[in-house]
């Protein structure tokens, strides 16, 4: 592996004061150019591996490097570089777009006649040039997150750490934003270690995901890899008559294990794999049944969560909702 | 080579990089934000209070001072406004931590104690607006000149007065990493400023407050100050020994402030 543009981690660990452990013992390897997706729900520790993987926070014990540089004992190289946007842009209000670009560019030694030059070519690349002169206290939430990553990359970092980019924004940011991430990794080889809790944004960018939950590393792979793992894919139907959902039901479990679903509606994990589904057409209208709605679902990391966790990464958001509105 | 990784900058920023970077944020805003500039009135609220109200105490026997009552409340009110003005930056060092924005800068520094030299830069460029503005309203009521170089004595008391109050107010900023960090910095500096001799001299002083202020150490500052401007020095190598000692053992305050801050994880 070439060590100057990776991260290695090897029992990372941080503990809080009367607190848990935050992260408990993390190994992982991220290669140079490789998109890496830290998948989680809220208070899994995802936040708090980056924090330690950019010397803003210092491990209790465990080895990390980045680039090829100890995080805990030679953290101005680390920082040299690596480009971070976290999860809440840290941006001053009484700053315009431009102005925080060549601040980023001062702070990091970058000369004076460049720093207009670096800085022009970022507002355009993120689309803020109409705004680079606003202060940023008039932003949208993401225009904050699109100047979040330019200041990120003002300096040409070879590492880019992402810590949930695309919370709060709208699908059409949201896609600009993957877009860009997909761009700096394919073209000009940044490596990118993503945290996210959502599920898509892990399947559509990254190459490995690494899921964690309570501070450890529960599956790491390929998206692919991941839901191979999982395995079958599952069939669910809506009963078009509800008394007949218990005779659905009965006629499913012929061909493979019944899964939680909503009361209405019927699931299985079809044993014979997605070839089966037709076998459960016929059945059903053997039996005479009607169903209103009939979806084949390939396993997602959805469900790869739920078998290694218990728990399911969607409902943990809901909770997460609930919690926020309450 | 990509262009991510190709044409890297120059220089990754180094201490005196990250402290020109911060310094000159922290004046830019100074500059363009009215609200940042109203500070800079407290010491000029003082000043007319204390030497406009209190004229006639210069005729009180014992009142020894030669440059007169109005030069005598403007050294304290000069010293207490570049005190203030440290105070002022520690406040927007909390506000930067509480807010988040310091995380960028921690992140960006390669070297970063030049954080700490920044805000201390930047204080300086501040205090030096509102000294000069106590100074012309000074003169402009009556303020005889008198002190000729030694003028230059009193400005470099002031700004160590200054450093050293910056410091003090950047160590706890840093340790507490919230806007209550305010009245945690702002307390002490008033009571060392009040408790020294503010409107009359050290020998007009009586009771408890006499020997607090003869134990106060801003007391030999300010004695020593007073003498730079009617042009009569005294007392100047103590008070210049314990303004660069005071500077030292809050720069080592400010550091251990900024290794709390590191292992808090700004």
């Amino acid at each position: 592996m070439a060590r100057d543009r990776g991260i290695e981690v090897e029992g990372l660990v941080r503990e809080f004061k009367k607190g848990p452990r935050a992260v408990d013992g993390i190994n992982l390897r991220v290669e140079p150019g490789e998109i890496y997706g830290f998948l989680g729900p809220n208070g899994a520790g995802k936040s708090t591996t980056v924090l330690m993987l950019t010397t803003l926070l210092p491990p209790t014990s465990g080895i990390a490097r980045v680039a090829g540089y100890n995080v805990a004992t030679e953290g101005p190289e680390v920082r040299a570089s690596i480009g971070a946007a976290l999860q809440e842009a840290a941006l001053d209000p009484f700053l315009t777009g431009r102005e925080h670009l060549n601040l980023q560019a001062a702070l990091h030694g970058i000369v004076r006649k460049e720093r207009k030059k670096r800085g022009d070519e970022l507002l355009e690349r993120v689309g803020l040039e109409e705004a680079a002169d606003r202060r940023v206290r008039g932003y949208s939430g993401g225009m904050k997150r699109r100047l979040d990553l330019a200041l990120a990359l003002v300096h040409r970092p070879q590492i880019l750490f992402l810590d949930e980019p695309t919370t709060g924004l709208d699908p059409q940011s949201r896609s600009a934003l993957w877009t860009e991430v997909g761009r700096l990794a394919n073209e000009e080889e940044v490596t990118v270690f993503l945290t996210t809790q959502y599920l898509e944004e892990a399947d559509v960018l990254a190459d490995r995901v690494g899921i964690i939950d309570r501070g450890r590393i529960v599956a790491e792979g390929t998206p692919e890899e991941l839901k191979a793992e999982i395995g079958r894919p599952s069939v669910e139907a809506t009963p078009v008559n509800r008394s007949e959902r218990d005779a659905v039901a009965k006629v499913f479990s012929r061909f493979g294990e019944e899964m939680s679903s909503r009361p209405d509606t019927v699931a299985v994990r079809l044993d014979s794999g997605a070839g089966g589904l037709a076998d459960v057409v016929r059945a059903l209208d053997g039996e005479g049944l009607k169903v209103s709605n009939l979806r084949l679902d390939e396993p997602s990391l959805d469900d790869v969560f739920l078998e290694k966790t218990g728990r399911s990464l969607e409902g943990e958001h809901d909770d997460d909702a609930d919690e926020a509105r309450a | 080579m990509s262009a991510a990784t190709g044409g890297r900058p120059k220089a990754f920023g180094g201490f005196f990089s990250v402290a020109w970077a911060v310094a000159g944020r922290q004046v830019y805003k100074y500059f363009t934000n009215p609200a940042f500039l109203a500070p800079a009135l407290f010491p000029l609220f003082f000043f007319v209070a204390f030497a406009g109200g209190l004229t006639s105490v210069g005729d009180v026997p014992g009142f020894d001072y030669a440059a007169g009552y109005i030069a005598f409340q403007f050294v304290w009110a000069l010293l207490q406004a570049v005190a203030m003005g440290g105070a002022f930056t520690g406040f927007s060092i909390a506000s930067d931590f509480e807010n988040g924005f310091a995380r960028r800068l921690m992140l960006a520094a390669s070297d970063r104690r030049g954080i700490i030299l920044g805000y201390t830069l930047a204080s300086i460029v501040r205090v030096t607006v509102t000294g000069t503005l106590v100074t012309v309203l000074a003169i402009l009521t009556g303020m005889p000149i008198s002190g000729g170089y030694d003028l230059f004595g009193l400005i470099g008391l002031a700004l160590l007065v200054n450093v050293a109050a910056t410091l003090f107010g950047a160590g706890i900023a840093m340790l507490m990493r919230t806007g209550q960090a305010g009245p945690v910095i702002r307390t002490p500096i008033f009571l060392v400023l009040f408790l020294a001799p503010v409107f009359v001299p050290l020998n007009l002083l009586e009771g408890w407050i006499q020997t607090v202020a003869r134990l106060n150490p801003f007391t030999t500052i300010l004695d020593a100050a007073r003498g730079f401007l009617a042009g009569a020095p005294t007392g100047v190598l103590p008070a210049y020994a314990i303004a660069f000692a005071l500077v030292a053992v809050f720069a080592l305050w400010a550091l251990y402030g900024l290794r709390r801050a590191e292992k808090a994880g700004s």
